[in-house]
């Protein structure tokens, strides 16, 4: 039987100091590589237990064709993901940190807008008046499309963006924008506003599992 | 075989009343169809990406096809075609490919004339190859449009209504919110007028995020002079309701009509424009009119018709005046179509 399970953990940011804490509150305490940037690494008294850091994207879909035991990464990124990858993993455990709402935002300036049903409406206007649709710009184009499709916004585009996506209204690569915020902070910084009924999604870090791997790691690990 | 002679027999008839083959491209620009369409229709489309790195998809349906290439200026307008059309479903028992044959006139000048033309036209190439009783459901979605204007209420919830007539559970949910009337927000309104002032203000032609600030300013304005709170959501609801339950024979839908509007205390003229699905008493043929008909296709935009052969679907189609500006014509090109639904036959 298979005894050596993989872990992997974000590799940067609040969120990797924030995962090895939660380990350490577990009696686990994790050895990093004297190398400073080498990305593996081990577990106290643990020889079975193999760490590896990795972007929070990775960890999912490492988690996903099984080269992953468990890991630590946002909800957002697991629903945002294939529904093959979705079925292949578990919520272990939600945990306090990592708190961050995927939002609608619209430039501040757009005083006529306040609502979804709002939105709608304007995006129609577009579409009649311009024969163009509105344009969301996005990191997160599944759960956004299924958030506005439910919601009864039809007109819009979808435009995939990689970083940085609060410049998009303003730079006309997009008219709106739905992105993930903890603060708020840098939507306000950059003359957006979240619509008042525009939570897309509460989001949390969780530990993951692997479905496969559910039976070791109960045995293992926790 | 027995599909083929069938189809066979179908083209024939489309022929002999005047509609010209048409064979639209297979492969489409995918971004050009989401444009139309929505990002919703993305999931059903088969794409790939060619050499420029342009996405293609397969031809989804042939009816937008066939407009496609009619606004390349490559048909006549009176067509019919017969090809396979490929879509993505979550379904999974239906099938990727789909045969498709069926007519369309594009560029529609008589309605009247042109309504009765592809439903008689259906009609004739069904009754070669089904023996059993015809039987044909009727609706006209303009219909709703003449209601919802004729009613007592703020603008917008009208445009609403009439834009998610076809998505039906949406549609509900917006019923239950105009009963009860909750998207009134007073709180945010005060703040927002002191913006609104400063706004008024600036240069009216500056552009954030795609709108002009004239353009913004016009709508907030007319949203706070369109009436927020009213009271008559759950009587216009309750009218709303017992419409779309009108299910009757053609030849009593008069009656039915002004019935509705005496008991509702509605004009007895707020459905004048009904002759197209009037003349269809023309056919001599079992015709049931329903209200609550046709609302799972985005445009159409009036007479609607399903063909029952015993208890199968075996054609429908329907009239789609926007459909062709939408796909990029300068103006309105009128249009109306239908097709046979192969696999039951």
């Amino acid at each position: 039987m298979k005894d050596l399970i993989t872990i992997g953990l974000p590799s940067k940011g609040r969120l990797k100091d924030k995962a090895i804490s939660f380990f350490d509150n577990n009696d686990l305490k994790i050895l990093q590589s004297e190398k400073e940037r080498n990305y593996f690494g081990t577990i106290e008294n643990k020889p079975n237990i193999k760490i590896i850091f990795l972007h929070a994207k990775e960890i999912i879909q490492r988690l996903g064709d099984g080269t992953l035991d468990a890991g630590i990464s946002g909800l957002d990124l697991l629903r945002e993901s294939e529904m093959n990858l979705q079925k292949k993993i578990i919520i272990n455990k939600k945990l306090d940190f990592g708190n961050a709402n995927l939002v609608v935002a619209i430039p501040d300036d757009w005083i006529d807008v306040q609502t979804i049903a709002d939105l709608e409406e304007v995006a129609f206007d577009i579409r009649s008046k311009r024969n163009t649709r509105l344009r969301v710009a996005t990191k997160y184009p599944n759960l956004t499309n299924n958030f506005l499709i439910s919601k009864g916004v039809t007109q819009y585009k979808l435009i995939s963006s990689l970083g940085a996506t609060e410049t998009y209204p303003f730079i006309g690569s997009s008219e709106i924008i739905t992105d993930i915020t903890s603060t708020g902070k840098t939507l306000e910084d950059n003359n957006l506003r979240i619509l008042k009924d525009g939570l897309i999604l509460k989001s949390t870090a969780c530990l993951f599992v692997a479905k496969k791997s559910l039976s070791i790691i109960s045995r293992i690990l926790f | 075989m027995k599909l083929k002679k069938s189809s066979k027999a179908i083209i024939q008839t489309f022929k002999s009343n005047g509609f010209v083959l048409s064979e639209p491209d297979v492969l489409l620009d995918s971004e050009y169809i989401i444009e139309r369409s929505g990002e919703k229709f993305r999931s059903s489309m088969l794409t790939f990406e060619n050499e420029d790195g342009k996405t293609m998809c397969l031809r989804p349906d042939l009816t937008v096809a066939s407009c496609i290439k009619f606004l390349q200026k490559k048909t006549s307008s009176k067509i019919y075609y017969s090809g396979q059309a490929y879509r993505r479903s979550s379904n999974k028992e239906s099938n990727f490919i789909n045969d498709q044959l069926g007519i369309e006139i594009l560029g529609s000048k008589n309605k009247i004339q042109d309504d009765f033309k592809i439903i008689s036209t259906i009609i004739s190439s069904t009754k070669k190859i089904k023996s059993k009783k015809i039987q044909i459901k009727v609706g006209d979605i303009s219909l709703f449009k003449s209601l919802i204007n004729a009613l007592d209420m703020p603008e917008r919830w009208k445009l609403r209504l009439i834009r998610h007539f076809w998505r039906p559970n949406y549609f509900e949910e917006l019923l239950k919110r105009l009963e009860k009337n909750t998207d009134i927000d007073s709180v945010t309104f005060d703040t927002d007028k002191e913006r609104f002032y400063e706004m008024k203000k600036m240069d009216q032609d500056k552009v954030v995020a795609g709108r002009s600030i004239a353009e913004i300013l016009r709508r907030f304005d007319k949203k706070i002079k369109d009436p927020r709170s009213f009271d008559d959501g759950k009587k216009i609801v309750k009218i709303i309701k017992s419409f779309l339950k009108i299910n009757c024979k053609l030849s009593q839908l008069d009656e039915k009509l002004l019935d509705f509007a005496k008991k509702n205390n509605l004009k007895k003229n707020i459905f004048k424009d009904f002759k197209s699905i009037q003349n269809l008493k023309k056919l001599k043929q079992d015709i049931n009119f329903i209200t609550n008909f046709g609302r799972d296709v985005e445009y159409y935009t009036g007479i609607v018709f399903e063909v029952f052969s015993g208890k199968k679907e075996i054609a429908r189609g329907g009239r789609y005046d926007d459909l062709l500006k939408s796909l990029g014509a300068k103006k309105n090109i009128q249009a109306v179509g239908a097709a046979i639904n192969l696999q039951n036959i």
